[in-house]
């Protein structure tokens, strides 16, 4: 039954000019302003007194640097848009009226929900892989222009990348489907799905860490932190969206992948309840 | 609750309250059997769309129970044997229409090549590689039977087909489900068009206010057939019509015809019943109220409201 959803659902997921719409603009984000700015940066400075500090990024485009340069943007840029593809995958439905079109078939709520679950998960894997790949191909194409040798990590590396960025581009996907399920709509998913991201989480524990270490305990349960938390374990690049972390102890990326992977299941056991109790008119 | 297996439908004290206190149905006792077309009629708002979307599981009763196609509303068992068009059909409009049923398809693990058979059954099959999103209302409705046809199913479910429909397009709706309704499947459709329902429908229930208050043949729920009859001599007519349908059924009319309450299958063996027994026969004809008439007095409202 959730195999049939499944394929259900990757054939509608994977024939929506909005999911390759969304993906392309991530792609052309990631390598216009990761690579081709910061290479132009890089190579012509404004002037020669910024010539030596603009230097720097040039390393962090070569291959060697392909996974903390990909996972650089992973819990801003790239969380982003995954979360505007989990909320588009789910809130579309009801925006169309085809979640009553859907759970009129064969499978029941509880496998279709499970399908398209597994269908966002796989979009998510496609749009990791796009990331790796047209990474690796314009810090390919950097490295013969400048002359520098093409080497990439190690294939463990690159795949431990692979499966950290997966895991944060699933956690905002699955965030913006969850916001979706409650608010039975995208535009309010996305909106407030990007607040969080982009602030309230991080506004409200900035503020509230003031009132003692208790907060900033329970900070390293909350999920932006974590994918932070995860995306720092792979190093960091110098760069033009690159965020800058001040060096400081934090939970491990063990932790990270732990407390990620409970708030996927999490959201996904509250849309099973939701699913299953509501009615669908 | 165990259902009759010569029942396609079988719903006992269905109840359902909104969250926002709106009682959009009330004990609803239902019985649809095997192979007929049942005809739901009521006005807007009595709770026929309500009714059916529990019979697809799409809402939870708030009390009562039924058996859908030989299983509990939503449950694969029921979902398999089940095709149903709740309200506006709706689709999935990137896609065309052969690829929104391919998707269907995908759902039900029905194979792919089911799908062209059905888009020809609803004569859709031309139009089928355009996106849904151009699609008419007729179109889409046509669609929507073809979705719910998918399966093969042994009960059909169609909440107010025609509705949005021109009137050519109702009466090519209505050709299709009168051939849909034909063999084993059973049909349940709902409308507040009397004509439609009388046309298409063996039998009829009327909701009103989330009630059932009246359900049987076309012709019982207008209170029995009657046919009128004026033939001579009227005094031999009268007693063989006595004889053949009982006294308490042949009345006499102010114009001096017979009224006689029997079923209107009928008529013709009576007609030749007076004529072989030397009786001439000047009028034989149908005569009662119309089912508009008896909608309105059963649910209190104007007829297509």
């Amino acid at each position: 039954m959730i195999l049939a959803a499944f394929r259900a659902e990757w054939f509608k997921l994977s024939r929506r000019p909005a999911v390759w719409v969304t993906i392309g603009l991530l792609l052309a984000l990631t390598l216009g302003i990761g690579y081709l700015v910061t290479y132009l940066v890089a190579t012509h400075p404004p002037s020669a007194r910024d010539a030596a500090e603009l230097a720097t990024l040039r390393p962090g485009l070569y291959p060697a640097a392909l996974v903390s340069k990909a996972l650089s943007n992973a819990n801003t840029l790239d969380a982003i848009f995954a979360l505007i593809l989990g909320a588009l995958a789910q809130g579309s439905e009801y925006g169309w009226g085809t979640v009553k079109t859907a759970r009129m078939q064969l499978p029941g709520r509880l496998a279709i929900l499970s399908g398209q679950l597994f269908a966002v998960t796989s979009l998510m894997l496609v749009a990791t892989l796009l990331v790796f790949a047209s990474g690796a191909a314009a810090s390919c194409t950097i490295a013969v222009a400048d002359g520098h040798s093409i080497a990439f990590a190690s294939g463990l590396d690159i795949l431990k990348g692979i499966g950290g960025e997966w895991l944060i581009f699933e956690f905002a996907a699955v965030f913006g489907f969850g916001l979706a399920t409650v608010f039975r709509q995208s535009a309010m998913a996305i909106g407030l799905g990007l607040g969080y991201v982009l602030l309230v989480e991080a506004l409200a524990f900035a503020l509230l860490v003031r009132l003692g270490d208790a907060f900033k305990t329970a900070h390293e349960l909350f999920p932006m932190a974590n994918s932070q938390y995860l995306q720092n374990s792979f190093g960091q690049v110098g760069g033009i969206v690159g965020v800058v972390i001040a060096a400081r102890s934090e939970p491990t990326a063990t932790h990270a992948v732990v407390a990620l992977a409970l708030w996927i299941v999490g959201i996904a056991v509250l849309c099973a309840a939701l699913d299953k109790q509501r009615d669908i008119l | 609750m165990t259902g009759d297996a010569a029942n396609a439908i079988e719903a006992r004290g269905l109840t359902k309250r909104y969250p926002s206190g709106v009682l959009a149905v009330e004990g609803l006792d239902l019985t649809i059997r095997q192979s007929e077309v049942y005809g739901f009629l009521g006005p807007n708002g009595a709770g026929k769309t309500t009714t059916m979307r529990m019979l697809a599981g799409l809402v939870k009763p708030t009390s009562g129970s039924a058996i859908v196609a030989a299983g509990r509303p939503g449950s694969p068992e029921s979902l398999a044997r089940l095709g149903a068009m709740i309200e506006a059909p709706a689709f999935w409009p990137y896609l065309s229409g052969r690829d929104n049923l391919r998707l269907l398809a995908r759902y039900c693990r029905v194979p792919d090549s089911r799908v062209t058979p059905v888009l020809k059954e609803v004569e859709l099959a031309e139009r089928a590689d355009r996106a849904v999103g151009t699609y008419s209302t007729g179109m889409k409705q046509r669609l929507g039977v073809a979705a719910a046809l998918l399966k093969a199913p042994d009960l059909l479910i169609l909440d107010e087909p025609t509705s949005g429909l021109d009137p050519q397009g109702m009466a090519e709706f209505r050709d299709l489900i009168r051939q849909l309704g034909q063999g084993h499947r059973t049909v349940l459709i709902s409308s507040h068009l009397l004509g439609e329902v009388e046309q298409i429908c063996t039998r009829v229930g009327v909701i009103s206010k989330g009630r059932l208050v009246a359900e049987g043949t076309i012709d019982e729920i207008r209170g029995g057939a009657e046919l009128t009859v004026r033939a001579q001599p009227a005094d031999r007519a009268r007693q063989l019509l006595e004889e053949a349908v009982g006294a308490d059924r042949v009345g006499l009319l102010a114009d001096g015809a017979m009224s006689v309450r029997v079923d209107l299958g009928r008529s013709g063996e009576l007609g030749q019943l007076l004529v072989m027994n030397g009786v001439v026969v000047t009028e034989l004809r149908a005569a009662g109220r119309s089912l508009e008439s008896v909608f309105m007095e059963l649910t209190g409202t104007e007829a297509g409201e």
